[in-house]
């Protein structure tokens, strides 16, 4: 009797601290699942405010640039519709959460792309611009500037490294049996675009010419 | 630490996409004020050194000094300098607040690497006006000792009132705060608990003690080992380095001369 009585309660036992485990693997990997979520979405702020940070930084820099004589117009207003369309782009994206559409973090991307290529363009022919390089409010503007471009790669590094971390995580077993049925779904990541593997190529001496293509036209 | 090393993982394979270029980080070092390059004298060494470390002290804020011969590495000198100074750790983890000034001599090229925390201290322009209009001039007369005696000088006065310090550094304090193990693990402990109870329990009505074999030094034992490790202190000692771990995310800027 009591030989039987052991056998039930060891039994019983060890079912239920198989299931108490068991149980306890699931909430412990959707609550990992909801912590890399959290810091994938956390990193898309960071990545967010980095370029808000550079939008900020433009009507000062155009100003300052507009300022100096005779300064190419063009240019100036390439810059100007970029910046536009960075904020008509960013109004469509949720502030709060990383996208999940890839095409919409494309888009983001695009046109922050643009952008980059306007503003290095922009500084390219400010060397032309001898006297404009020479006043300390320009020079003061290019180093946040280039501040900005550091931050940026930097945190667009951060969160692909957050995407991965979580992608990786829902699509490994055994997370991948349920996060699908939670709701969680792999997210979309920067993608390097072609011909520009790093983003800011506002990488500029004041010392070295560098080879501008309009330069070397005249004479 | 799995995803430190993850991150360290991504940041080098696309760094090792982006240039192709084999790089070196070099290691940590365990002073405040590091010349690798020999341009300084040793009195001012020692000097700039027993002021960082006091400045630690007094404000937690973790300044470093580096003086390489040369850079290795074919990337720029912000995105390298950025991962060099967040592979230190340079600053307390949840302050975020080192910065490191790199210079190097045959380049003739400096950075100031700010620490997420301190970009509010001493913002880019700052920073530049730091290195190009301070200690550039006196560099470009290879006045190595002035120009970072001023830079250092500099530094410490932009960010001395962002935070208030321990009275010690992290070497005198000797070790970091520990890892712990984790919920998930604490709730297996207990329930491994709960069964050897009950098995000891059911054992002693049977009148034999063949489970207590199973018993507490063994579980306990285990859980001890692999749960709890102990910090890594760096060795302590007056006016030497210790990290805190505290991270970079672009802030600073630097000059050439």
């Amino acid at each position: 009797m009591s030989k039987a009585l052991f056998g039930c309660l060891a039994i019983a036992a060890i079912i239920v601290f198989i299931a108490l485990i068991g149980g306890c693997a699931v909430a412990g990997s959707y609550n990992r699942l909801v912590s890399l979520q959290q810091k994938v979405d956390q990193s898309w702020a960071q990545v967010q405010n980095v370029y808000q940070r550079r939008a900020d930084l433009i009507p000062n820099l155009v100003n300052t640039v507009a300022g100096a004589a005779n300064f190419e117009k063009s240019t100036l207003t390439e810059v100007t519709n970029a910046r536009a369309s960075v904020g008509r782009v960013q109004m469509t994206l949720d502030p709060n959460k990383a996208p999940t559409d890839a095409a919409k973090l494309q888009e983001f991307q695009q046109a922050q792309g643009q952008l980059s290529n306007a503003l290095s363009r922009l500084l390219v022919v400010s060397e032309r611009y001898p006297e404009l390089r020479a006043t300390e409010n320009f020079q003061n503007l290019q180093a946040q500037l280039e501040g900005t471009e550091n931050r940026i790669s930097v945190e667009r590094g951060n969160f692909n490294a957050a995407v991965q971390e979580y992608n990786t995580a829902v699509r490994t077993f055994p997370t991948n049996l349920f996060a699908g049925m939670l709701g969680f779904q792999p997210r979309p990541f920067f993608q390097s675009q072609p011909g520009a593997e790093r983003a800011p190529t506002v990488n500029f001496n004041f010392g070295s010419p560098t080879p501008a293509p309009m330069a070397t036209a005249t004479p | 630490m799995k995803k430190r090393l993850a991150f360290f993982a991504v940041v080098l394979l696309t760094a090792a996409v982006t240039c192709r270029a084999a790089e070196v980080i070099p290691p940590k070092p365990d002073r405040y004020f590091n010349d690798y390059a020999g341009v300084v004298s040793p009195a001012v060494a020692d000097r700039l050194n027993t002021q960082l470390a006091q400045f630690e002290r007094d404000t937690s804020n973790q300044v470093l000094v580096v003086v390489y011969p040369k850079m290795q590495s074919n990337s720029s000198i912000e995105d390298y300098t950025r991962r060099v100074a967040q592979a230190w750790g340079v600053g307390q983890k949840d302050r975020r607040n080192g910065v490191v000034l790199f210079v190097f001599v045959d380049d003739r090229k400096m950075f100031i690497q700010v620490g997420y925390g301190l970009e509010g201290a001493l913002p880019d322009v700052t920073a530049f006006d730091i290195t190009e209009r301070h200690i550039k001039p006196r560099f470009r007369v290879k006045d190595y000792d002035g120009g970072l005696t001023v830079g250092v000088d500099l530094i410490r006065k932009a960010i001395r009132g962002e935070y208030k310090g321990s009275g010690r550094t992290n070497a005198e304090r000797g070790s970091r705060s520990n890892e712990s193990g984790g919920t998930a693990g604490l709730l297996v402990f207990l329930f491994a608990l709960v069964l050897f109870f009950v098995f000891v329990r059911v054992s002693r009505r049977r009148g034999g003690y063949r489970y207590s074999g199973l018993g507490g030094p063994m579980i306990t034992g285990g859980w001890g080992g692999s749960g709890w490790s102990s910090g890594s202190s760096d060795g302590g000692g007056f006016g030497s380095f210790s990290s805190g771990g505290g991270s970079f995310g672009g802030g600073g800027a630097g000059s050439s001369w």
